[in-house]
């Protein structure tokens, strides 16, 4: 059997995963660019941190859609097993987690002094579920095109 | 790349999937599907492996004679 690195990918998975990776990051550095070219021009599009946030996390889920949509997401031993109940059990897990903590410090002071005309927040949120949206259409294709 | 036609001929000559391949050799499936197809060049290391699976040499599975 081919002996596996660390992280169990086998050589193919791993120059895909390389590959993507190396054009994730020019993105990134294209997009960050163009943004600072629109800055430059005038145009603000987002408020200063969110901007860069909005591009790395678009960037981050194109990468992860795409490491999945090539197979390069989990070693072979892990595709065997079918952690479907796990990852769903983990992810409502997390939702109700994350509910809790925002009903429990949602009344505490100094969240409330944020300022409430920033949408940023509404902003990241809407480009992370899009991009968890992404990735989960990319895994059911992937699974059904295995069949 | 050209398709690997002598791999895929050896594998059915064993009657063996590119599953079975896949999980004797280490890799996934798509790996072993995409050297059959000539998508993927693998290292020296994974055509021996494959070899040792389906009994052949290194000669018979993946040399290929010059049409010149």
């Amino acid at each position: 059997m081919i002996k596996s690195d660390k992280n169990g990918l086998d050589e193919m998975q791993k120059a895909i995963r390389n590959k993507i990776g190396n054009q994730s990051f020019m993105l990134v550095s294209y997009l960050l660019l163009l943004d600072i070219g629109l800055y430059g021009f005038g145009v603000r599009w987002l408020a200063y941190p969110v901007n860069v946030m909005v591009i790395i996390i678009v960037c981050m889920s194109i990468y992860l859609a795409r490491i999945i949509a090539h197979n390069s997401y989990l070693p072979p031993q892990s595709q065997k097993s079918k952690p479907i109940v796990w990852l769903a059990l983990i992810i409502i897990f997390a939702v109700i987690l994350a509910i809790a903590v925002a009903m429990f410090y949602g009344k505490l002071a100094f969240l409330q002094t944020v300022n409430n005309s920033d949408n940023s927040a509404i902003i990241l949120f809407i480009v992370s579920l899009i991009g968890l949206v992404i990735a989960l259409i990319v895994t059911v294709i992937k699974r059904n095109d295995n069949k | 790349m050209v398709k690997n036609l002598k791999l895929k001929s050896a594998r059915a000559a064993k009657d063996m999937s590119q599953k079975d391949i896949a999980e004797a050799v280490g890799v996934t499936r798509q790996t072993i599907n995409a050297i059959e197809n000539g998508d993927y060049n693998p290292s020296i290391k994974l055509c021996i492996s494959i070899c040792k699976v389906l009994g052949r040499s290194l000669n018979e599975i993946f040399w290929e004679e010059d049409n010149d």
